[in-house]
């Protein structure tokens, strides 16, 4: 009953992250929906993933092998979420990088201010810079130690 | 009469495909002596133009990213700049620019270096009722996670010293960004106030705000920042 709770909750995690995703990938969203309701309906009905292993030829060890395979397979996709995240930090930090180091205006009379020349902006971008190179560091520094 | 108070203010606004509204706030901000620094989040539009004939500074993102990267990136452009007191205002013409008085008198009155704007102790327009709903649920849950007594968790004018905007760094690009900053502040430890502020719901501003959906990308968001932070 514990095992089926909490993949029920990984399911359905799968599945609203199927619907948030519905804009970006419909066909991601779609084969995502179908695999996790399918994965919902197999953990609350295993006599049907039984008929099913029988009716294809595979004993009921299945239902321990697809359970795995659920739970992995979330776990992996939880990873490349969270890697993607962190490339989208790093994007933002170059983005940021790149607008503050020259501005698309400043009003004229700040402009012949030569404290308030473009180049002389981005301070904090650079500590920005060093609090995502902080991270990755923290990170190396987690595996080594 | 603000400039003369806080000669080192600058007003922050986020803008994304704001041409519409950019330039009228962009003059009324300047019109009462702020400094304003327009951040364009790779519109597709004339925002950036409009924004800098209407008397500001503009910085663009090459892409789109987010309010809340948006508004970090105005916010090092402010301290760059030397900023003492830095606002954040909402580019879609929904705050008040007579509210903004009222944020640096609370900072000063109460020694705080957040003043966080609220709806629910000032006033709204055409507020619609699911929405005030949604504000409320939000603020019941920022309560619970971060401790702070708010009555308005997710509104976007806020004035921050120089002090509290260095203490914060958003790492949320999107929405979230409005739960996060309230995180840091709870970590900060640094004082905060709240303010009365009117917002002004119109049809346009309403159809750039969130929906309902969102509300579950911001927890999504929050809580995958907890899982590799």
């Amino acid at each position: 009953m514990i095992a089926q709770i909490l993949l029920s909750l990984l399911l359905s995690t799968v599945f609203l992250y199927a619907w948030i995703e519905y804009r970006r990938s419909p066909v991601v969203a779609f084969l995502s929906s179908v695999a996790s309701l399918a994965g919902l309906y197999f953990v609350w009905v295993p006599a049907d993933s039984t008929r099913l292993a029988e009716f294809v030829g595979i004993g009921r060890g299945v239902d321990l092998i697809l359970y795995t395979w659920v739970g992995i397979s979330l776990i992996i996709i939880l990873n490349l979420h969270l890697k993607l995240r962190t490339h989208l930090e790093l994007i933002t930090v170059l983005a940021r990088t790149i607008a503050l180091a020259a501005p698309a205006a400043v009003p004229a009379e700040m402009a012949g201010n030569s404290a308030a020349a473009p180049g002389s902006i981005p301070l904090d971008v650079s500590a920005a810079r060093r609090s995502a190179a902080g991270r990755r560091s923290r990170r190396r520094g987690d595996q080594s130690a | 009469m603000e400039s003369g108070l806080h000669p080192k203010l600058w007003v922050i606004c986020a803008a994304y495909n704001e041409a519409t509204t950019i330039g009228g706030v962009v003059a009324e901000l300047c019109r009462a002596g702020h400094q304003v620094v327009v951040v364009d989040d790779g519109s597709l539009d004339h925002t950036r133009d409009i924004a800098a004939a209407a008397g500001a500074h503009v910085v663009a993102h090459p892409i789109n990213l987010g309010q809340g990267a948006a508004l970090q990136t105005g916010i090092d452009y402010a301290l760059g700049r030397g900023a003492d007191v830095l606002v954040t205002f909402d580019a879609d013409g929904q705050h008040r620019v007579s509210d903004i008085p009222r944020l640096l008198e609370a900072l000063r009155r109460e020694h705080a270096d957040f003043a966080l704007g609220s709806r629910f102790l000032g006033q709204t327009t055409n507020l619609p009722t699911l929405r005030r709903w949604l504000l409320q649920a939000a603020t019941v849950f920022t309560r619970l996670t971060t401790g702070l007594l708010l009555t308005d968790s997710h509104n976007g004018l806020r004035a921050l010293t120089r002090k509290g905007a260095a203490a914060i760094r958003l790492r949320q690009n999107r929405m979230a960004h409005a739960s996060e900053i309230l995180v840091e502040i709870a970590q900060s430890g640094l004082r905060y106030v709240e303010v009365p502020v009117t917002i002004d719901y119109t049809a346009y501003s309403l159809a750039k705000g969130q929906r309902i959906g969102d509300s579950v990308t911001i927890l999504l968001d929050l809580f995958a920042q907890e899982l590799y932070r």
